[in-house]
């Protein structure tokens, strides 16, 4: 009996230093009372009203520019103005239009390479776009950069962008210049008093068949401020 | 009897502690990965380059936002001696900034998507451009 007492003893020692931490780990921890019911429904409920509050937040209102890749029968693949593929979803209540076109027009009439601004519902999760409304339009092309050489025949102007780019700027009739000093500030001016090394910036319309060729709709030039040498 | 009891302990608490050490042993030894297994892989820094002189930081409107009201406050920071122009697509305002560099001007949106290129020069020529999509719309959806 003594034997046995000693054996139970030295079996409970050993066992004693490698179990408990198992143990307590595995070991559920049980609440029943009423109390703990209520907190555990609290719990829950919060649980969930938070879920509610992220999946609201989850959707909200967009608007962007971009050039059309893909057309299909519920979707539209766009590149934006940052280089980046956008999906935008398309449904029944979608309203599509272009100023160019007088009768209905609808998701078939788009076509690729055309500039569409999208109004829509952005989701968060899946960053995708639906679309409520699609309006074919026309973005302006902005460049800013140096004036390196002024041709007073044609009327052009050669500018050297900021990423070293080489654009010719056609100044039409209807082109408004301004030109701007920390004097005056911002005034209309002429042709004939923009300056060559001084910094501008043209915004217009880009040539379809020269790629780097624009025609200007307004020139900003600024002659205290010389074309930047980096 | 006593001795024999208190004996039987000691060993017994030993022995314990000898199986918990060596089961803690043979725990960490399969968690570590052999050397023979490990790939030492070298960071080479990037080449340093010169920081640009100047810096635009725009704390208003945010891109692709859509708003419900034509005018719109654009605002943010550059350096001070710097001008400010803003371009949207009907209209162009030129801004002078604080002398801490702060900003901050209306610009009237037309319907629909605009876009809006807001660019700070220095007065050596540099500059820096951000544009970005602001959608003026009363839609309700």
């Amino acid at each position: 009996m003594n034997n046995k007492n000693l054996l139970c003893l030295f079996l409970a020692a050993s066992l004693f230093f490698i179990l408990p931490s198992a143990y307590a780990a595995t070991q559920p921890s049980v609440s029943s009372t009423p109390e703990d019911n209520a907190t555990q429904i609290r719990d829950r409920l919060i649980t969930n009203i938070a879920s509610r509050v992220a999946q609201l937040k989850l959707v909200e209102k967009r608007g962007i520019i971009g050039k059309v890749n893909e057309v299909a029968n519920t979707q539209i693949t766009i590149t934006d103005s940052q280089n980046n593929i956008r999906f935008i979803d398309v449904d029944e209540l979608t309203k599509f239009s272009n100023p160019a076109t007088k009768g209905a027009f609808g998701i078939s009439d788009i076509t690729k390479n055309s500039t569409v601004g999208i109004l829509g519902l952005y989701n968060k999760d899946s960053r995708r776009i639906l679309a409520r409304f699609i309006d074919v339009i026309s973005a302006p092309a902005i460049i800013h950069g140096g004036i390196s050489e002024i041709n007073n025949v044609d009327y052009t102007l050669k500018i050297t962008t900021q990423d070293g780019r080489q654009m010719v700027a056609d100044i039409e009739n209807l082109t408004r210049t301004y030109s701007y000093t920390q004097k005056d500030g911002l005034l209309r001016a002429g042709f004939s008093k923009i300056k060559e090394n001084s910094s501008i910036i043209v915004i217009g319309v880009l040539n379809k068949t020269e790629e780097n060729r624009l025609t200007a709709t307004r020139v900003m030039f600024f002659p205290e401020i010389p074309l930047n040498s980096k | 009897m006593k001795k024999e009891k208190l004996i039987l302990s000691v060993i017994a608490v030993v022995f314990g502690l000898l199986v918990a050490g060596c089961g803690l042993y043979f725990f960490r030894a399969a968690k570590t990965n052999p050397n023979a297994n490990t790939k030492t892989i070298s960071f080479t820094s990037p080449t340093p380059t010169s920081p640009p002189s100047i810096s635009l930081k725009l704390n208003q409107p945010k891109d692709e936002e859509v708003v419900s009201s034509k005018s719109l406050v654009v605002s943010g920071k550059t350096q001070g001696n710097a001008i400010v122009v803003i371009v949207t697509d009907s209209s162009q305002d030129v801004v002078t900034p604080s002398s801490d560099g702060e900003f901050s001007t209306t610009v009237d949106l037309d319907e629909g998507q605009n876009t809006l290129e807001i660019t700070a020069i220095a007065p050596n020529g540099e500059s820096v451009s951000d544009k970005m999509t602001v959608t003026f719309s009363q839609e309700e959806f």
